[in-house]
């Protein structure tokens, strides 16, 4: 299992095409795991590029970890994995708050990062995210897992999933963390980004404004609306792979 | 690493015992003993595996079968329904044609 330490903790990590000259590094969101680019997306990607997924702390199979979940020291935990991988920069993609984890390691470190892929990057200010965190409880987990259009889930999964809300929400500093977060859409960072950035949202997504916003900011950035909602990376998988490949490899076109 | 690539051809019968000692090793032998494992069984139905832990168990094949089996290069043609009711007794078929 690769599993390596950064910083003492342990990470687990994902390789892919280790031989290619170039890397793309992808950061999953809150909740999810690197599983999320594993079967579908970094397949494609990995056709030409040398490919890295990591769990952030607390997911996946990574250590848990009690504080830290402000975007400074996710980014912080970025440039520790690239050093102790000892890659220099590279192409960089996130999904929903892995985007935002994404958007502020090209905003912190412009030199590590060549070109920058958003995917269904929430705006932080919006309430939905928060009221879900606070909302939380274990009956309405399952009556979300459960619901009308879900898989009736076993009690295994179930305490699973259960035990890494619990952890994250009650047992780590994420929800005041991602509270200081709020403003970052407005910050003076976001206009500042030169790398060439692509946005792909989902079309009946809640975030597509988000993705308007950003594309609004970000000088050098194009906006697809893709066809699905937050979970185009598994409703569109093979398009995402294939959009981003082609946008890593080519020149964005410019206006 | 933990890679070991083995070169001897095995029947259905011992790979479908090597995948079930992955499971085991991936969501521990106090759930395993629970559950009658089969050809039939499916990753997401009968074992209850998640995707993260579809990716530790895709890992053990990796290691153990090494460039013969292009097990990751196979699901990636899979979309997310067919992963969901993927059946062990697949993954045999699969193993033992790329042998």
């Amino acid at each position: 299992m690769p599993i390596i330490k950064v910083n003492n903790r342990d990470v687990h990590i994902q390789e892919l095409n280790r031989g290619a000259p170039e890397t793309i590094l992808l950061v999953h969101g809150m909740l999810g795991n690197l599983s999320v680019y594993y079967f579908r997306i970094a397949p494609i990607l990995a056709r030409h590029f040398h490919v890295v997924m990591y769990d952030l702390k607390s997911h996946g199979m990574s250590e848990k970890i009690t504080s830290g979940y402000d975007l400074n020291s996710l980014t912080d935990d970025i440039a520790h994995l690239l050093e102790r991988l000892n890659i220099s920069s590279v192409y960089l993609a996130g999904y929903s708050f892995g985007g935002l984890i994404s958007l502020k390691m090209a905003a912190r470190f412009p030199q590590q990062v060549k070109k920058l892929v958003l995917i269904e990057a929430p705006n932080p200010n919006d309430d939905k995210t928060r009221l879900m965190m606070d909302a939380y409880n274990k009956e309405s987990l399952e009556n979300y897992l459960n619901g009308p259009d879900k898989k009736k889930q076993g009690k295994r999964l179930l305490d699973r999933k259960h035990r890494l809300y619990e952890h994250l929400f009650h047992e780590t500093t994420i929800k005041k963390d991602v509270l200081q977060e709020r403003d970052f859409f407005g910050a003076a960072e976001i206009a500042q980004i030169g790398q060439d950035t692509l946005l792909l949202y989902g079309a009946h997504s809640p975030c597509l404004e988000a993705g308007e916003n950003l594309n609004a900011k970000i000088r050098k950035s194009e906006l697809f609306a893709l066809n699905g909602d937050h979970d185009i990376p598994l409703q569109e998988p093979e398009r995402i792979g294939n959009m981003m490949e082609m946008f890593f490899r080519t020149q964005l076109a410019q206006a | 690493m933990d890679t070991i690539v083995t070169a001897v051809k095995l029947n259905s019968n011992e790979i479908f015992n090597l995948l079930k000692q992955f499971i085991t090793e991936v969501i521990g032998e106090e759930f395993i003993e629970e559950m009658d494992i089969s050809m039939e069984s499916s990753f997401n139905k009968d074992l209850e595996m998640d995707s993260i832990e579809i990716v530790a168990f895709s890992e053990k094949i990796k290691a153990h079968f090494g460039e013969r089996i292009n097990f990751t290069g196979w699901l990636s043609n899979m979309d997310i329904d067919q992963l969901i009711e993927l059946k062990l007794g697949m993954i045999v078929k699969f193993i033992e044609s790329c042998q």
